[in-house]
């Protein structure tokens, strides 16, 4: 029974990555992975993020335009039908990808697949559905944000750090005047032909290849991309009064280019989150932190740039400076020429390794983590995901973080703006 | 039983290029003969619209649409009051006197009748 086990777990291990992306005949790519698990999800991923968008809010209208009318079935119909099967349909923005995903029993998969790609191919984008269902759900969006200081200074954050493309919010500005046919245009960019990558999880990449090729075959997809240029770091400081919530201050730092396995091991040595439920951790922030306060690091890897950050917060702005003072100087620390200790490197290597590991387990994390090099057209494998932290050492350590910490920071201030603090008073 | 636009002949006879060569004269004089054209109206202007399909296709139109809409209503009620009918340079004439309301009504039918058909579906398992 035993033997059993382990050589099933063993045949699972081997069988969990997205081993090989298929290049379909068609010229679509392909990647799935097959657990035996009861439920299959099948995502189409666009690269279409908030990044590409050719007007501000328009890739958050696309995002609620997604599942409306079809040439194939109406709104209703879509969710009605999906009911019927048991599955549900989402859709999720990213900076960088639009994601359009159904998860349903095994053996639906003719039905969900086309409800996916038939929103794809024909989505009829009217106007009444548009100014009905669609405009409502975007400025719900944004409002949602807006109300949160922590979402809102990391949008910000964003917007300083890299300005255009990565820098552009996820959110509608409330003056933004999209129409339906502007959406309609950038869809028509963002679905086109080699902007899509095709996951899936619990169907075997035969099946999934053949479905697609079944309804994306016959498609007229064939717009350009949408572009983008290269990210580049400049970093700047914004003080915004907030109304309600807690006293918010964002302190990043960036750097363009590819992501590497340094900073995500800096993010893991000063991250205040322990390991261990009410305990305090082992971070060397987590110790000087004021009560009522809380500080979490931010690190945000994109594909061409990263942000890393403190969130701090705290109910009165005292306590935000003084958490802030204890984050900073804890980052002086780790990032000044002697580095951190032995040890400390070695356990946070592990702390990064396992974060990194563990988020491909989930489906949502090994889509979002794997995604973008399916599209890309990168090895896709789990264990490359790992692999980035081989070659962080010492010197590779001190050399990223040092770097980072010599680009202008860029600083955040959400609440009572006279008595919270400036970059400077902590210690910048 | 019918909804708001009522039952029609129209696609039948539109259908024949004969009976369409027949009934397009008559046609023509009733719609003259109604009088509507004379305050400015457009056919679609006198659908009844205290139903609430008719308001959610009233909602569909363009804002463009909508304000040339109140303007007739308005134009007419005015010369309603003036017991005339308009001066005749602002009769409709029958170039403009387009179906611009009736395809929304029937995509809003439409959809109220996929909702109906949804609600009280029976569901096999195969």
């Amino acid at each position: 029974m035993l033997a059993t086990r382990t050589s099933s777990s063993a045949v699972r291990i081997a069988r969990r990555s997205f081993a090989s992306v298929s290049e379909s005949a068609a010229g679509f790519k392909v990647a799935a992975v097959d657990n035996n698990q009861p439920t299959s999800a099948v995502t189409l991923l666009f690269k279409a993020g908030s990044r590409y968008e050719t007007k501000p809010g328009v890739a958050s209208a696309l995002k609620n335009f997604a599942f409306k009318s079809t040439a194939k079935r109406s709104a209703l119909g879509t969710v009605r039908e999906a009911e019927l099967y048991g599955g549900q349909l989402s859709a999720t923005l990213t900076r960088e990808h639009l994601a359009l995903t159904a998860e349903f029993l095994r053996g639906d998969e003719e039905f969900f697949v086309d409800v996916l790609t038939s929103f794809a191919t024909s989505g009829k984008f009217t106007r009444h559905e548009f100014e009905e269902y669609v405009e409502p759900t975007v400025k719900g969006d944004a409002e949602a944000a807006q109300s949160n200081p922590a979402i809102q200074a990391v949008d910000l954050a964003h917007a300083l750090a890299f300005r255009n493309g990565l820098g552009s919010s996820l959110f509608a500005p409330s003056s933004s005047h999209i129409t339906h046919e502007d959406v309609k245009a950038y869809a028509a960019t963002a679905f086109a032909k080699g902007n899509v990558a095709v996951l899936g999880s619990g169907i075997s990449q035969e099946t999934l290849t053949k479905l697609v090729e079944k309804s994306f075959g016959s498609s007229s997809t064939t717009g350009s991309a949408p572009q983008t240029k290269n990210s580049s770091y400049f970093g700047g400081e914004t003080r915004l009064d907030g109304h309600g919530g807690l006293q918010t201050v964002f302190i990043g730092f960036g750097v363009a280019g590819a992501p590497s396995g340094d900073l995500a091991v800096l993010n893991a040595h000063l991250s205040t989150t322990p390991s261990i439920k009410w305990s305090k951790g082992l971070s060397p922030i987590a110790a000087s932190i004021p009560a009522g306060a809380s500080v979490q690091t931010v690190y945000l890897p994109y594909s061409d740039a990263s942000l890393f950050g403190f969130l701090v917060q705290a109910e009165t702005a005292e306590g935000v400076t003084q958490a802030g003072q204890a984050a900073i100087k804890a980052l002086k620390e780790a990032t000044s020429g002697k580095g951190i200790a032995e040890e400390a490197l070695k356990s946070a290597v592990a702390k990064a390794k396992f974060t990194a590991a563990n988020a491909v387990e989930g489906r949502e994390g090994l889509f979002t983590t794997l995604g973008g090099k399916v599209l890309q057209g990168q090895d896709a494998n789990a264990s490359s995901v790992t692999a980035a932290f081989d070659g962080v050492n010492a010197s590779s350590f001190a050399k990223a973080a040092s770097e980072l910490v010599k680009t202008k920071p860029t600083f955040v201030a959400i609440g009572n703006t006279s008595a919270l603090p400036y970059s400077d008073e902590l210690g910048l | 039983m019918f909804g708001p636009l009522g039952p029609t002949l129209a696609p039948y006879i539109n259908s024949s290029r004969s009976l369409q060569k027949w009934v397009k004269p008559i046609a023509t004089w009733y719609a003259n003969s109604m009088g509507y054209r004379k305050y400015g109206f457009k056919y679609d202007d006198l659908l009844i619209e205290e139903r609430d399909d008719v308001q959610r296709a009233l909602a569909r139109l363009t804002p463009a649409e909508q304000y040339d809409r109140g303007f007739r209503i308005k134009r007419a009620s005015q010369a309603s009051v003036m017991h005339a009918p308009l001066p005749k340079e602002s009769w409709t004439p029958e170039s403009e006197d387009t179906r611009y309301l009736a395809t929304h009504v029937q995509s809003v039918e439409a959809e109220d009748n996929e909702r109906k058909m949804w609600d009280t579906m029976h569901v096999t398992r195969k």
